[in-house]
């Protein structure tokens, strides 16, 4: 009588483990859940050009070159974003200017304001100019950082399939533009007439 | 009749004195002994790492500490008994350079159950809230300039290889995305295979020679650190095709940076593994002081180390 009794009961005792050990989802729900939880860095960036990049400020072009050259370090320490410890400061500016020359990567204009030259980029769209220029994300907010580096990756994305586009289409010498952009600029070894503005707006005035 | 009970008193005092030396301690003050430093490193198989973890060491004694360095062997499971090993024996704070972004949560996340704080240098792991800081190298932006420097020297055409590093690491992932995120706008630009070779030189050589039977005709290699870029390059000078093929590492290791100056090897991202160590050490000491405030990640710049620029830096992050 007491064998049946004790191994009903190792019985019942393994089948308690066994039911809570084991949990059974549905592989649909599993994978809705997976990608809740992934980052969608293009929704993302495509959000902020959309309803944010209006309200991002901006240094104006000309007081921008005028100030760091007069004092690259300081200056950009009191108004440069930066990421950790670096010494590339990046900045948003904007300005009016004419075009003068047309490369294959960038295209050379001068300001309205005082004439100096500066380089708005049309290839070579690459790194976080963007990102770090309009502070449109923070690095402590994301636990992988390749989620926070595939916003600048589709953030460039943006310019040079939407906004780049079309202005190359119509740009032509002499023009009248209105622009607005992303500068880096490194403090330890600064080279003025190599910086390029990575466009965020390009506007040909008629 | 006195003596007897002068000779009671002394022992009893005698007793008395060495109860009390049980109860409160004789010895000196716990708080006079220099605090542990523990410095766990993934592996000490690579000199980068090796430079890292004296890196680390070394501040963290120039700060006061005691010092250990730990080497995990590349082992999630060697961490973990370096993890308890160290909440056992008292430490005050761990510089620790993960093994695996995923695996090495748990050991982080057991640390600070046992009040001790970790400060992740070079690799992060995917937590924002068991380490105290990470403390990281801008891989992703350093290998977005590489990539643009790989674009120019092939002239936006030709076939390559990528070898990746250990598949576990977000670094890995980080170089790799970065590298992609320019040189994938260039569709002349092939890239004929992409496989892992683990950070590791030997295997590194491996692999490339395996590729090369079935992809005689590159043009290129983009390898994710330096010890494979170097095994690249052994596998190219085995097969006679160091002269026409071009590679590429990342880290800035000594044997690299001399490949680089002649001219065996294109470039490297310079990361400086003495920077990250030194901060890792003095944000512990700040935390053993006190402070409780600190960014979750600190990135680290990195440069492009080429043929043109290589006299402006030395070995591991440190400039000329």
């Amino acid at each position: 009588m007491k064998k049946p009794l004790t191994y009903f009961l190792i019985a019942l005792i393994l089948g308690i483990v066994a039911y809570n050990s084991v949990y059974i989802k549905k592989l649909d729900d599993v994978k809705k859940e997976q990608t809740k939880a992934t980052f969608d860095a293009k929704t993302y960036a495509n959000d902020f050009f959309n309803s944010k990049l209006e309200t991002v400020s901006s240094t104006a072009a000309a007081d921008f070159l005028n100030n760091i050259k007069a004092d690259v370090k300081g200056y950009s320490e009191e108004n440069g974003n930066k990421l950790g410890i670096s010494t590339d400061y990046y900045f948003i500016i904007d300005g009016n200017a004419s075009v003068v020359e047309i490369e294959d990567e960038y295209i050379l204009v001068t300001l309205d304001d005082d004439h100096q030259k500066m380089k708005i980029a049309t290839d070579f769209i690459f790194g976080n100019a963007i990102r770090e220029g309009t502070q449109m994300a923070h690095i402590g907010d994301y636990q992988n950082t390749m989620d926070y580096n595939n916003i600048s990756v589709e953030s460039n994305n943006i310019v040079r399939e939407t906004i780049l586009p079309p202005f190359i289409q119509k740009v032509k010498k002499s023009d009248s533009l209105y622009f607005k952009g992303a500068v880096r600029l490194n403090t330890k070894k600064p080279k003025f007439e190599d910086l390029r503005v990575i466009p965020l707006v390009l506007k040909i005035k008629k | 009749m006195t003596l007897p009970i002068k000779a009671f008193k002394a022992q009893h005092s005698i007793f008395l004195l060495l109860a009390v030396c049980t109860v409160f301690g004789c010895n000196p003050k716990k708080e006079d002994a220099p605090k542990k430093i523990a410095v766990v490193i993934s592996t000490l198989n690579n000199p980068w790492f090796v430079v890292l973890g004296e890196s680390a060491a070394e501040r963290a004694r120039a700060l006061g500490y005691e010092a250990t360095i730990f080497d995990s062997q590349n082992s999630t499971s060697k961490e973990a008994e370096h993890f308890e090993n160290l909440i056992a024996a008292g430490y005050s704070a761990v510089l620790f350079n993960p093994t695996d972004s995923e695996g090495s949560v748990s050991n982080v996340k057991r640390a600070k159950k046992a009040g001790v704080p970790v400060f992740c240098m070079d690799r992060e792991i995917n937590s924002l809230d068991a380490a105290t800081s990470q403390i990281i190298s801008d891989s992703f932006s350093g290998c977005v300039e590489l990539g643009e420097y790989f674009v120019r020297q092939l002239d936006k055409k030709g076939k390559y290889v990528e070898l990746l590093g250990l598949v576990g690491d977000n670094n890995t992932w980080n170089r790799s995305k970065g590298f992609h995120s320019v040189v994938d706008h260039f569709p002349d630009l092939v890239m004929v295979s992409q496989q892992s070779a683990d950070f590791d030189r030997s295997k590194a050589m491996e692999v490339l020679e395996s590729i090369m039977q079935s992809n005689p005709d590159i043009d290129a290699v983009f390898c994710g650190n330096d010890a494979m870029a170097m095994g690249a390059y052994q596998a190219l000078v085995a097969s006679g095709k160091e002269k026409e093929v071009m590679v590429f590492g990342f880290d800035g290791a000594d044997d690299v940076m001399n490949a680089i100056h002649d001219k065996k090897i294109k470039a490297t991202v310079m990361q400086s593994p003495k920077a990250m160590a030194k901060t890792a050490a003095e944000l512990a000491d700040q935390y053993i002081k006190g402070k409780r405030d600190f960014m979750a990640k600190t990135p680290l710049a990195v440069d492009v180390v080429t043929q043109e620029n290589i006299n402006e830096f030395g070995a591991y992050g440190s400039e000329k």
